[in-house]
């Protein structure tokens, strides 16, 4: 069955049809071209497809497109409007990308975190990051960008 | 994933009067197990229909008499971050707080976690040891069950089609309590347990009571009663809380799989079980 749905992307409007089954993912992805969430596992252990949802990180692999009529959603590519975001300056800046497959869940469910509490501590960086694997860096480099945008009062 | 339509119930009794028209439907709130287990074409139902618009579903509300109700829709987080959840049943919030990822906290529910009734549902020692009702609605209409009663097997509870958790209710605990979640996975954090255990004790009349309950070493998650009885009937819980630890590990009756051996689950029981009575035990003197 096709569901008509209205959402708001990285601040544009959409209005679409979709199917039942279609995951809020290849929605993204394979029907608008929205390719900066990265489909890894597709099982929601990698977090490489997170995204914000109004506001809080869920992995698209495990929504239903259908669901996210009326939400707000912000991909990687709605971080960086007209330069990058302080998150993606201290990705840079910290060596925190390798290969980058998981850098633009890894910032999300950063910004998620940083959207909740200014000034986290290491715990809680490291508890917002366990749902998003990377296979490069080692994370340290990862902490150290979050941190350094935590404090800067990003 | 193909074959399902999509349904958003607004009213708890549209959703119950779906059902009756529909058998071929699976409930959904968070999806992030159903979405699994459709995409590994393990079930093909003809409907999702979706709780979360509900809003009497999502609701968690505190009564002093009745206790603690979290709405069938409730989402994990909603739960962890509750001010009078971790103010009187911390346990259940720490308990919440193991499971998955932030992203799958956001979505997931206390009622999905025990409908899909894993053995090792993190929620589900928590909600042993409260002693917790499950409310439940049909077109029928409803029913309760405790939480004890509510399990039969892996993937299995008591709910017959047609029927939808509508809320689980915490008794009110005692002033002086105290509880404790401990987790065993193998690596800290984003893995299903490989044992869990779940100690609640509580001071009345000058004596101190215990609940205990185990996830993963058994077909469903259960309370460990003789462990209970050791302690019941315990003079010295310095002596009383290693031999309520051994009964412990000889009530679990768990499975080697990939995330454990038998052998090694029923050592971590014991050690646990200790480890949890001795903190609680700790925290009430």
């Amino acid at each position: 069955m096709q569901h008509k749905i209205l959402l708001t992307i990285n601040g544009e409007q959409y209005e679409n049809f979709v199917s039942s089954e279609r995951t809020l993912l290849d929605f993204l992805r394979d029907d608008l071209g929205i390719t900066g969430s990265k489909k890894g596992c597709d099982e929601g252990e990698c977090g490489a497809c997170t995204v914000l949802v109004d506001g809080i990180a869920v992995d698209s692999c495990l929504m239903l497109a259908v669901e996210a009529d009326g939400c707000e959603l912000l991909t990687v590519e709605g971080l960086n409007k007209s330069e990058l975001d302080p998150l993606q300056k201290a990705f840079i800046e910290h060596g925190a990308i390798q290969c980058g497959y998981c850098t633009p869940g890894m910032l999300l469910s950063a910004k998620a975190l940083l959207l909740e509490k200014n000034d986290p501590t290491d715990d809680e960086i490291k508890e917002a990051i366990a749902g998003n694997l990377c296979r490069c860096t080692g994370y340290l480099s990862i902490i150290d960008a979050i941190r350094s945008v935590a404090k800067g009062g990003g | 994933m193909k074959g399902f339509d999509y349904v958003k119930a607004t009213t708890l009794e549209g959703a119950c009067d779906f059902l009756v028209k529909n058998p071929a439907t699976k409930l959904m709130v968070g999806g992030t197990d159903l979405l699994l287990r459709l995409k590994e074409k393990r079930i093909d139902p003809s409907f999702l229909l979706d709780l979360k618009g509900v809003p009497e579903l999502k609701e968690i509300s505190y009564d002093p008499r009745i206790g603690l109700s979290i709405g069938g829709a409730a989402s994990l987080v909603d739960v962890i971050h509750h001010p009078l959840v971790k103010m009187h049943y911390s346990l259940l919030a720490e308990a919440c707080h193991t499971v998955g990822s932030v992203q799958i906290r956001n979505r997931a529910s206390v009622a999905g976690n025990i409908c899909n009734a894993s053995p090792l549902a993190d929620s589900a020692p928590a909600l042993l040891v409260y002693g917790a009702k499950i409310e439940i609605a049909s077109a029928q209409g409803g029913r309760s069950v405790q939480i004890d009663k509510f399990f039969v097997g892996p993937g299995m509870t008591v709910l017959a089609f047609g029927e939808i958790v509508k809320k689980i209710i915490l008794p009110p605990v005692p002033r002086k309590s105290f509880g404790v979640y401990l987790k065993h996975a193998r690596r800290k954090a984003v893995d299903l347990s490989s044992v869990g255990v779940a100690v609640f004790g509580w001071q009345q009349d000058d004596k101190t009571f215990f609940r205990i309950a185990l996830g993963a070493v058994a077909p469903t998650p259960i309370r460990a009663l003789e462990a209970e009885k050791v302690l019941f009937d315990a003079v010295n819980f310095a002596e009383a809380v290693p031999l309520a630890a051994k009964a412990a590990r000889e009530e679990a009756r768990p499975i080697g799989d990939l995330r454990s051996s038998k052998e090694y689950r029923q050592e971590i029981v014991e050690v646990y079980v200790r480890r949890a009575l001795d903190q609680v035990l700790e925290a009430l003197s």
